[in-house]
């Protein structure tokens, strides 16, 4: 009973800053139906600047953001500026191409500059643990849920509450008519870029601490994120903060109760065992 | 009509030059070349279903593993032989290949389901492959040393499996051909399209993808253990891994997707630069190779959005000069619109 806790536990942590990364993928998509296949890269950029940001300055990963944040907003606002902004209304296989040429250069640049052996960046609180009964509290983890909580909290606000959330929420619906009644799509597909990616970047924080990190873990990160938004059905934000929670769970599950390679491979078995139940995500009505 | 590039006489004067190239060629150029003619077979096998009917695989690395890691492990493992292991582990990737695609037809998620699905799929399989011992894990499988014995799957020298990747990516390029100029291409087309419409018109949608996963997993896991049995060694960083089915999207969509040439002429641009240059700079600079791949890519894309033969082929006919192969294509829905706006701009 005490593992089963722990593992929805770990689960839950976890699966809350891959629910607010999956977000960020969620937004993108429904504002500009890019699907960005360098998305965990991005992320693993954020990772190595913090990497960099300790190496050179003794600086925490979590007051590192205050330097990455930023850097990568601006990084993001250049990508969707150069070259995103041309694949809006294009088929949806030169997205995926120019992507995952993109995740290729940074990859690779990463490698030039890092090398490839797995680096980690160490934090005051990566070896914090708290003990509830029997249930073990990582602080890093608990830490990252309280932020990805907040987080969520703040977006949902804004989707909902903002004239920005608003117009986020017409151009997904239909963003002719959105343009039609006097919305700058264009404007708010940048700032949801920026968002998204900043979000990113934040996330990068919370996860880094004790992780070992690799110019090439980019596309792992990818496909968990894609995992958790197309469970929650590609454009439906709830949906997608229980997407990424469930590959969390799903996760936790396989590493703690099968041993091995089935282990690992857990969280995918459960995402295509949903889509097989729920064609149109868990919260998507099935046509 | 699609136009028949073998009916060219440059299609043939290639391959002559190709042919020759074992007897002038110094060994570690043949090597490149070797290696760019097994990418264009795999991009071509890849061709069929993602560029002609519409159905993005990314787990053409599972149909490697099957032909290239099981295979050899069956030999290595258990004797059997590597002929046997091939045509076993062929149908077996067949059969994964097919499966894919019915999972796909459960799902109401458009082209993007397709491409996480396979994707899943290939995590899975580079997991499972990493993590099991029988075909070697993450150390892979030594192959016997080559003895020129051709019953055992072997072609002794350089110049014997240079010739054989030759005409292997030449066989992949006509079945592309066969199948764009067949009932089957005409039918995977419309697909492709717009399924729904296929659909009610009678296309069988189901079977014609399945078909087309089953004869893409068979043919690239055949690709598969002749690449393994080049090398001489099944490595899993490099068969089993999903950059691999990244390298040949990429090569094939740099060449033009759904047209016959394009992975021929996307792997033979993209291939030879970057093993060139890993050569020369990847002691200094090694994440070179990839790099230079993704800035091509990201500037055809910019550029050349339907690929290089495409675009070339629409700009030799605004000339007037004779038409070059393969249909025009655009995926998706902006199909017709595409080939509208080309046709304006005659």
């Amino acid at each position: 009973m005490d593992l089963l806790i722990q593992a929805l536990v770990q689960g839950v942590l976890v699966g809350s800053t891959y629910a607010v990364i999956a977000l960020g993928m969620g937004l993108i998509f429904s504002v500009s139906g890019i699907i960005n296949f360098a998305h965990g890269d991005l992320i693993v950029i954020a990772m190595f600047m913090c990497l960099s940001a300790f190496t050179a300055l003794k600086v925490d990963p979590y007051l590192a953001l205050a330097v990455t944040v930023p850097a990568m907003v601006v990084l993001a606002a250049a990508l969707y500026r150069f070259l995103l902004r041309r694949m809006i209304g294009r088929p949806f296989l030169i997205t995926v191409q120019l992507t995952l040429g993109l995740s290729f250069m940074i990859q690779s640049l990463l490698l030039m500059f890092y090398g490839g052996e797995p680096q980690r960046v160490p934090s005051l609180i990566e070896a914090q643990i708290w003990l509830v009964g029997d249930i073990v509290f990582e602080g890093k983890l608990v830490v990252a849920f309280a932020v990805s909580v907040v987080l969520s909290v703040l977006l949902f606000w804004m989707l909902n509450y903002t004239d920005f959330g608003r117009s986020v929420r017409a151009i997904r619906q239909n963003a002719k008519a959105a343009a039609l009644m006097g919305i700058n799509v264009e404007r708010a597909r940048l700032k949801t870029f920026m968002l998204g990616i900043g979000v990113l970047a934040l996330a990068g924080s919370l996860l880094v601490p004790g992780m070992s990190i690799q110019p090439t873990a980019g596309l792992h990160l990818t496909v968990i994120t894609l995992l958790a938004v197309v469970l929650g059905g590609m454009s439906n934000f709830a949906g997608i903060l229980i997407g990424g929670i469930v590959i969390g769970i799903a996760e936790a599950f396989g590493s703690i109760y099968v041993s091995g390679t089935l282990g690992l491979i857990f969280p995918y078995l459960i995402f295509v065992a949903i889509l097989l139940f729920r064609p149109a995500g868990i919260l998507g009505r099935s046509q | 009509m699609t136009v028949n590039p073998f009916r060219k006489p440059w299609i043939w004067l290639f391959c002559a030059v190709a042919a020759t190239l074992p007897f002038w060629l110094p060994s570690y150029f043949l090597h490149v070349a070797t290696v760019t003619m097994i990418m264009v077979a795999l991009a071509s096998a890849w061709n069929i279903p993602a560029g002609i009917g519409g159905l993005l695989s990314m787990g053409q690395s599972i149909f490697v593993t099957c032909g290239g890691i099981l295979a050899s492990a069956l030999l290595v493992k258990l004797g059997i032989n590597l002929w046997l292991g091939a045509i076993a582990t062929a149908v077996l990737a067949a059969v994964i290949g097919a499966t894919m695609a019915w999972f796909d037809n459960r799902f109401r998620l458009g082209h993007l389901s397709f491409a996480l699905i396979t994707l899943a799929f290939a995590e899975i399989n580079q997991l499972v492959t990493f993590g099991t011992d029988f075909v070697g894990g993450a150390s892979g499988v030594y192959l016997p040393k080559d003895t020129g014995d051709f019953l055992q799957f072997q072609f002794g020298g350089s110049t014997t499996y240079y010739l054989v990747s030759l005409a292997l990516a030449m066989l992949l390029v006509a079945l592309n051909v066969a199948i764009l100029r067949s009932r089957l291409g005409y039918y995977l087309r419309a697909i492709r399209d717009n399924d729904r419409a296929a659909q009610a018109a009678g296309v069988p949608v189901l079977q014609n993808n399945m078909f087309a996963m089953a004869l893409s997993g068979a043919t690239t896991s055949l690709i598969g253990t002749f690449y393994a049995r080049y090398l001489t060694f099944a490595d899993p960083n490099l068969l089993a891994s999903t950059s691999l089915t990244i390298y040949i999207i990429l090569a094939a969509t740099v060449g033009g997707l759904g047209t016959a040439l394009g992975p021929l002429v996307g792997a033979v641009l993209l291939v030879p630069v970057g093993e060139l240059l890993s050569a020369e700079l990847g002691a200094v600079l090694p994440g070179l190779q990839r790099f230079i791949y993704g800035a091509v890519v990201v500037v055809v894309v910019l550029c050349a959005p339907s690929g290089i033969v495409a675009t070339l082929s629409s700009w030799m006919r605004r000339r007037n000069v004779a038409p070059d192969p393969g249909p025009t294509h655009e995926d998706d829905a902006s199909a017709g619109s595409g080939s509208e706006r080309q046709r304006a701009s005659v």
